[in-house]
């Protein structure tokens, strides 16, 4: 029970003015949140309070249901491209990525190096241009709106890049199975990226200032949405999240695929589990994902072919893989990003599976974790998680 | 009689090849040495594979659970000239760095499998998404029902290979959803 009294004076004021009073004081009632509301982006939550605490939360996704799935069983395969990169909006390679490996796997091909490095890159990009748009949305969400502006200035220059390099700013459609459909414009965007890299690192000092070693920061989020290790892991939460809690696993490290397992970066753990440690370990991610594309800038694009050399490639619409099943996974910001693509044979995928990583930390966690929180810690536990209901809903 | 009996066993070892003295290998003969009905295979490098048929299924999850922390998805496939739903437990050990597929088979008509809320409770959100999409019951989930879809979809199990999907959206849509092309001959979508 909140401690806050309504005064009478306000009660008897507002029921002249034939006003809704909120009940803050004693009733318990239901609030909606969202889909209107920006925390939540496309899906709501049923908030039973009790004051201006939550006694239960209801997670209703659902609104983005587009049926990528079934879709995708009706298209040939290099056609679902253009289909399932819709699955993450803000990091849309992912997809691409999880589907073009399956479907590498089942078919048995190995990727021209050339490929590989790029499609290396193309993520790694993804993710700092990800944690822009969460530097964005979270400090939207604590009342620091200087650094999103920032942040999305600095997801622009990515985006400039993403479009000399794939022609689609925030959709690529680049990554196919077998290598990827462009090659490198090149080296002036190679030396682009660079600049933007250096760019990005020279403004961390501004973003520690103002967002990450900043009071507001810590007030707000010490504390809030606490799990522990064994919680995280019953309940498979998997990314910045999990490793929040101590857990250092990162499929980068742990499954390594494409250059990973060359690439020298270490995986920050820290052990609160609470949002403040959620955040910081973005912090550090960001940080170290900027090491990750200058080093392989400094490696350099091998030379060679950036798709592969196969003739059943001469008619793609009816291009048939072997009968298999695969299942793939990279890390995103969001955490283990999966897709299991089954083939009966046919030019079209039998089944298409995806795992989201908000499957997990967006319904069963965030339900345990708003239990007993305040209304105004729902949008700091929701962007903490980093929710992403598009993997939800697909 | 014997020697039907003698054939069955004789198969039974046919059909277990040999696992590889890898990291993987060892420990999918672990596993199957504490669950013996269960077939384990190694794919590659970090990917293994289990069948255990539907009635153990929950009690060697369980047993898996010790090796394999995480359950990342489970994925249903319609095979439908056999009639089955192949159900695919996707399983990560963040210990041994290993994913596992487990997988079971069970009849389409009145598919019902135990829940394995109790060992994950993650499973809770995987299991509704299958059962409005598949049409599988879970039995022990309390929380079955429209999860994603509408009321109106979430009978139909669309995710079914079977589901009409053309017809479906004539019926919600009607008149107004018109997709011939200019020559009125070819449906358009």
């Amino acid at each position: 029970m909140a401690d806050l009294e309504v005064p009478n004076e306000l009660r008897r004021e507002a029921k002249e003015h034939d006003m809704y009073l909120h009940p803050i004081d004693r009733d318990t009632y239901e609030l909606f949140f969202g889909p209107q509301h920006m925390a939540t982006e496309n899906f709501s939550i049923i908030l039973k309070m009790d004051g201006n605490r939550i006694e239960k939360a209801i997670v209703n996704p659902g609104f983005l249901h587009r049926g990528f799935e079934k879709l995708a069983e009706g298209r040939p395969y290099f056609t679902n491209i253009a289909l399932l990169l819709r699955i993450c909006v803000p990091e849309s390679d992912v997809p691409e990525n999880i589907y073009s490996m399956a479907v590498d796997e089942i078919v048995g091909w190995e990727v021209p190096e050339r490929a590989i490095w790029i499609r290396t890159t193309v993520l790694e990009m993804a993710r700092v241009s990800a944690w822009m748009f969460w530097i964005m949305g979270f400090g939207n969400e604590i009342g620091l709106y200087t650094p999103g502006q920032w942040a999305a200035a600095y997801r622009e220059r990515f985006m400039r890049l993403y479009e000399e390099l794939t022609g689609g700013r925030v959709y690529h459609i680049y990554t196919v199975p077998g290598g990827v459909r462009r090659d490198i414009p090149g080296d002036r965007w190679l030396r682009q990226l660079r600049d933007t890299v250096e760019y990005v690192k020279g403004k961390m000092k501004d973003f520690d200032e103002i967002l990450f070693d900043n009071y507001i920061t810590f007030e707000r989020t010490e504390g809030v949405g606490v799990m522990d290790k064994r919680f995280a892991l019953k309940h498979a939460v998997t990314g910045p999240n999990l490793r929040a809690t101590g857990v250092p696993y990162d499929v980068r490290k742990d499954d390594p695929y494409y250059l990973y397992d060359q690439l020298d970066f270490e995986v920050p753990v820290l052990k609160e589990g609470d949002s403040l440690a959620r955040v910081l370990i973005r912090r550090y991610e960001l940080e170290q994902d900027l090491y990750i594309l200058e080093q392989l800038l400094d490696m350099g694009p091998p030379s060679g072919p950036y798709m592969v050399q196969d003739a059943r490639l001469k008619a793609l619409p009816r291009f048939k893989p072997p009968k298999g099943d695969a299942y793939a996974h990279v890390e995103s910001t969001k955490g283990d990003f999966g897709a299991y693509v089954v083939s009966d044979g046919s030019h079209k995928p039998y089944r298409v599976h995806v795992r989201g990583p908000s499957q997990s930390h967006g319904v069963t966690v965030l339900e345990e974790l708003l239990k007993g929180a305040r209304l105004a810690d729902v949008p700091v536990i929701l962007k903490t998680l980093d929710n992403c209901p598009p993997d939800i809903d697909r | 009689m014997d020697m039907n009996e003698k054939n069955v066993e004789e198969k039974v070892e046919e059909s277990r090849p040999e696992l590889p003295d890898t990291r993987e290998g060892r420990l999918v003969k672990a596993l199957i040495e504490k669950a013996p009905y269960a077939e384990g295979s190694v794919r590659r490098e970090r990917r293994v594979e289990f069948r255990v048929s539907v009635e153990r299924i929950h009690e060697f999850l369980e047993l898996a659970s010790e090796t394999f922390e995480m359950l990342m998805q489970i994925s249903v496939v319609d095979w439908i000239k056999e009639g089955e739903f192949e159900l695919v437990y996707q399983l990560w050990s963040v210990s041994e760095s290993v994913h596992a597929f487990v997988r079971t088979r069970i009849p389409r008509e009145n598919a019902k499998l135990p829940t394995v809320m109790d060992v994950w409770p993650v499973a809770e959100t995987y299991e509704r998404e299958a059962h409005e999409f598949f049409g599988i019951i879970f039995e022990g989930n309390p929380r079955l029902g429209p999860f994603i879809l509408e009321e109106r979809e979430y009978k139909k199990h669309p995710l079914r290979k079977d589901f009409n999907m053309l017809g479906h959206v004539k019926a919600i849509y009607g008149e107004d959803f018109d997709r011939y092309d200019e020559s009125k001959t070819n449906y358009v979508i």
